[in-house]
């Protein structure tokens, strides 16, 4: 079987991702350069560990899908993911490795167990993980992936609940796939932020901080808390952190916080918590 | 230019995305969306109302667009995320739209900004 051996869960925004191009070309902004000195230590963990694999669960932000056909939930299963163009044109960085073996299998566990995936063979990843991918991994990043997509840009998303049970159906396909790999999942949504009406820019230090003291060994605390709670003293994107708690379902009981960092640079705050799994 | 955030998803602090909105604003988010496409980009530019009839937008849609509206563009259900990429294409940015949502200049509201507020679930807002 194939052995979770841990996680993290991480932030992103699209300033993050345009300040690490500037900061690499000409140094970062102070703001920035607190959370290029925070991820350090993640980085260092994806060093030592090297996973072989490493699933994702993040959301597309109208980058890819769009409303003609928006899924709940989706798995990307392809040799590789190509960079989305926000708008702004492409980033100079590679397209992302897919695994197509990896992803078919979970993608028979996870719909026989319960969770109906739209299936792309052609997806293209946005700033839900090239945003922060380059701080935390060199290129050419060639650990492949299997990204699972969460609709977070319209009502009704997935409860906080059923996040969690995804994560926990994602741990036990990889538990009973026939190989021994050694897989990290992550997971990667904006922490407090609002970033449209009159409450544009909220910024809530003491919920996130919070949330990142509790996601570890109290989680099911913040899964009881109705999104709209979140929301409300967060702003709307703080709903976005329902999708740490598949990372944290994919998790046993038997972990250990390696690192937390956490700073708000301009509009959304950003976290890092980094957590090694010991169940074998 | 108030710097108090209140407590709650009632507009014009928040519009809750959700499927009426998303059924209000189908042509337009549509419209936004298609330039991700560069090429696209270039022929919107070249002729902002004729691209935008092509789509299918109201006169309304085209004034508000034309105008940089995005308070009245996120009201008529343009998904920001796609409203985003109409700002990028014009040379404008995320603020650029924050700022029109809160009634006052991008450079006031990034001096504004990060916009702090303290409470958790449970305590007293
Ligand atoms: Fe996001």
């Amino acid at each position: 079987m194939s052995r979770v051996i841990g996680g993290f869960g991480i932030s992103h925004t699209p300033s993050m991702g345009m300040e690490y191009d500037k900061g690499m070309a000409q140094g970062f902004d102070p703001r920035w350069q607190k959370w290029f000195d925070g991820t350090r230590r993640l980085k260092q963990w994806l060093d030592e560990t090297k996973p072989d694999k490493m699933v994702i669960v993040y959301n597309d932000h109208l980058n890819h899908f769009d409303f003609d056909a928006y899924p709940t939930i989706a798995i990307g299963v392809a040799p590789e993911f190509r960079q989305a163009d926000e708008g702004w044109g492409p980033r100079p960085f590679p397209s992302l490795v897919g695994d197509v073996d990896l992803g078919w299998y979970m993608t028979n566990k996870l719909v026989r167990g319960g969770y109906d995936l739209t299936v792309c063979q052609d997806l293209a990843i946005d700033h839900g993980i090239y945003s922060w991918l380059p701080y935390v991994m060199d290129t050419p990043w060639d650990t492949p992936i299997v990204p699972i997509a969460i609709n977070m840009v319209r009502h009704p998303i997935p409860t906080s609940e059923r996040l969690h049970g995804l994560g926990k159906a994602i741990r036990a396909a990889l538990e009973d796939d026939g190989s021994n790999d050694r897989i990290a999942v992550v997971s990667t949504g904006g922490m407090s932020h609002q970033i449209s009406g009159a409450r544009f820019g909220i910024a809530n230090e003491t919920l996130d901080e919070w949330f990142l003291s509790k996601i570890g060994n109290d989680f099911s605390e913040l899964i009881d808390l109705p999104q709209e709670e979140l929301m409300r003293l967060g702003g709307t994107e703080a709903a976005e952190l329902a999708l740490w708690f598949s990372m944290r379902g994919a998790l046993s009981d038997n972990i250990s916080e390696v690192y937390r960092y956490y700073t708000f640079p301009a509009i959304t705050g950003c976290g890092v918590i980094v957590f090694d799994d010991h169940a074998v | 230019m108030s710097n108090s955030v209140p407590f709650n998803l009632d507009p014009p602090g928040t519009y809750i995305y959700d499927g009426p909105a998303s059924t209000r604003g189908y042509k337009l988010t549509k419209f936004g969306l298609s330039l991700r496409n560069p090429e696209n980009r270039k022929t919107f530019l070249a002729d902002e109302a004729g691209y935008m009839t092509e789509f299918g937008l109201s006169e309304d849609e085209i004034a508000m667009v034309r105008a940089r509206d995005w308070t009245g563009l996120i009201k008529a259900g343009g998904h920001l995320q796609s409203m985003l990429k109409v700002a990028a294409t014009v040379g404008e940015n995320l603020w650029h739209i924050g700022a029109h949502n809160a009634g006052m200049s991008a450079e006031e509201l990034q001096a504004l900004c990060p916009r702090k507020v303290t409470a958790l679930p449970g305590g007293d807002d």
